[in-house]
């Protein structure tokens, strides 16, 4: 039963905490899907855009699985005050699409998030503005070449600061609208990435499939698994690690189980010889016991399981937080280490996952049982009632 | 009869010139130490071409100051270089920016040059141990390995030389790990006294091969006489006007 409780329960905090750090990694600004030039990762140069952003959206009205798209052109400026200059990402967005595709909007601390109607409007990362030096309504400039490789420059009103999980982004990273973006930096209908937000996760590699197949041969489109490769095979190794560590546990804790099968089994000796003396076969023998051990099992799962399903339940609906471990800032650790700063900890409630758990569980304690069996089978009725 | 042969070998001892000596040659023809200069950038992309026009001015290596003329929008522009440190005046939003040195391998005003390669203090002399790798009746062929705490970004660079007059006729720059980034290629050589100075240069990135920046000398001036008050702070924004 504790086996059971502790096997699915683990699971759950394994998986969900995976899922968690995931989600929030492409959720906080990468994207689910991205569309860009087939050959800006190779080179990421203003020779590589998207230079037609309004066809490459219209052949994606067409997808089913396609929920949300925004346009964004990604560059680097340099950002001034008059005491300090600090280079960074700067970018241009379309406001009310990005809030649907990415945590930006929700990540606001201070001021306000941008509308499609801002000029000169910046909203800049929390990090960024304590390295300039700035607070909102604070005015910052900014050089940067246009995608024309002309100059460009322009002071820009601070309208909100915001502060996602990435501390390099916080701290390197600032918005615009992209409509003001386009007449400064000569980028009409140009941009780096266009960004898809899926309808249903669970089929991304589908609709990727059915959005590479509408686009033109110089555009591509990749699904986070692709773009964020290194982080989901971080997790899965993680994971791997994790059942490893879990199948250690596992070996112990079957040889236990094992051991007082065994005992339990032997202590019962005398008994089966009566039974086998009076006429039951071997194979009622273990007939008998194996359905012992299964019903015993499917109690002791049955309540493991429902406990542990229970916490996997609840818990994620109220994650763990996990603010810090001892004198450990786990945020602060994790930013030293340039981790999504995850201080909360939901487990992963999948009910087919947790009913698979248990029959492995059902199946390891009716094994344990099999070896007793036959040992005590090779017993004749005479030994087995003499047996002290 | 010894006395002659060994006289002979002495001389050509004198006559045969060291890397170091090569170098000194070729920055005598391409530096001054109080130069003015007007020049005219051309940018080519495989999305098309741009030009720019600029003066410059010079006190040595240490000292610059350049003056966007041309396009018009971006007339006024002044950059200023003291050592290897370099300020932006931008009179649209009339403000001096430094440039950090997080910025110094970004892009110079749209080209292929970078930041670096404005404010850079180099003296190849200084900052590289050079060696002869070949030459022929014509030509030098310089490897330049920078020096162990030299504050430069390649790795290696190859020059070649014109022996006649030393005139620098290309420089390929290589990374860190060896691999080809630029060719700096030096043509239309024109006669300023002493000097043999080629006023043609054409910059041509090797990962981009449809790009190049062309950055021609129309008017050179190796002795102008310059007011130190060119290269302070204050003129960037007096002589943005």
């Amino acid at each position: 039963m504790f086996s059971t409780a502790l096997f699915v329960f683990v699971s759950a905090i394994s998986d969900g905490s995976h899922k968690q750090i995931i989600r929030s990694s492409v959720e906080i600004y990468p994207g689910y899907m991205e569309i860009t030039n087939a050959a800006f990762e190779d080179d990421p140069s203003f020779e590589n855009l998207i230079f037609d952003v309004q066809k490459a959206k219209e052949s994606l009205q067409g997808i089913d699985g396609v929920q949300a798209s925004s346009v964004r052109f990604e560059t680097y400026a340099l950002y001034a005050t008059s005491e300090k200059s600090v280079g960074g990402m700067f970018c241009g967005i379309e406001p009310e699409n990005e809030a649907k595709i990415s945590r930006l909007k929700a990540s606001l601390v201070a001021g306000e998030y941008l509308n499609s109607d801002d000029t000169n409007a910046l909203y800049l990362g929390e990090e960024l503005a304590k390295r300039l030096h700035v607070k909102v309504g604070d005015t910052l400039s900014f050089i940067s070449t246009a995608a024309d490789y002309s100059f460009a420059a322009d002071n820009l009103i601070i309208k909100g600061l915001f502060k996602t999980k990435l501390y390099e982004f916080d701290n390197s990273s600032a918005f615009v609208n992209k409509a003001y973006f386009d007449t400064v930096m000569k980028s009409q209908n140009i941009a780096t990435h266009i960004i898809l937000s899926p309808k249903d996760i669970e089929q991304i590699d589908a609709t990727t499939l059915l959005v590479q197949q509408v686009l033109s041969k110089e555009l591509e489109v990749k699904n986070y698994k692709e773009t964020m490769e290194d982080l989901i095979l971080a997790m899965e190794v993680d994971s791997v690690f994790g059942y490893i560590t879990l199948g250690i546990f596992f070996i112990v804790i079957f040889f236990v189980i094992a051991i007082f099968a065994f005992l339990s089994v032997y202590a019962r000796i005398r008994q089966i010889g009566i039974l086998r003396a009076i006429g039951t076969t071997p194979r009622g023998v273990m007939s008998m016991i194996l359905v012992e051990a299964m019903i015993l099992g499917t109690i002791s799962v049955g309540i493991g399981g429902a406990v542990s399903a229970y916490g996997a339940y609840y818990f994620e609906k109220n994650p763990i937080e996990l603010s810090s471990m001892g004198d450990l800032d786990m945020e602060e650790y994790m930013t030293q280490y340039n981790m999504v700063a995850e201080i909360t900890f939901p487990t992963d409630f999948n009910p087919s996952n947790i009913l698979i758990q248990m029959f492995i569980m059902l199946l390891l304690n009716i094994v344990t049982v099999i070896y007793p069996i036959i040992m005590m089978n090779r017993f004749t009725p005479t030994e087995a009632i003499r047996y002290v | 009869m010894k006395t002659i042969g060994l006289i002979v070998l002495f001389s050509i001892e004198l006559l045969a010139f060291s890397a170091n000596d090569i170098i000194k040659e070729v920055e005598h023809n391409i530096q001054s130490d109080s130069g003015y200069s007007k020049v005219t950038m051309v940018v080519a992309t495989s999305r098309g071409e741009r030009s720019m026009k600029m003066e410059s001015f010079n006190r040595g290596n240490e000292k610059s100051f350049i003056k966007i003329l041309y396009p018009k929008q971006d007339s006024g522009i002044t950059f200023l270089k003291i050592d290897t440190t370099m300020w932006q005046y931008v009179p649209k939003i009339e403000k001096t920016i430094k440039i950090p040195s997080s910025m110094m391998m970004q892009s110079w005003m749209g080209s292929d040059f970078t930041n670096d390669d404005m404010a850079k203090e180099s003296s190849i002399v200084d900052d590289y141990n050079s060696a002869i790798s070949s030459e022929d009746e014509k030509n030098y062929i310089l490897t330049l390995i920078p020096k162990e705490d030299a504050p430069v970004v390649w790795g290696k660079i190859i020059m070649t030389i014109q022996k006649e007059h030393f005139i620098p006729l290309n420089a390929v720059y290589y990374d860190e790990d060896g691999v080809e980034k630029r060719t700096l290629k030096y043509s239309d050589v024109k006669v300023i006294g002493s000097r043999h100075f080629p006023s043609v240069m054409t910059l041509l990135p090797s990962d981009k091969k449809s790009n190049k920046t062309v950055v021609t000398m129309d008017e050179m001036d190796f002795d102008a006489v310059i007011d130190d008050s060119r290269f302070t702070m204050s003129a960037l924004k007096r002589y943005s006007r």
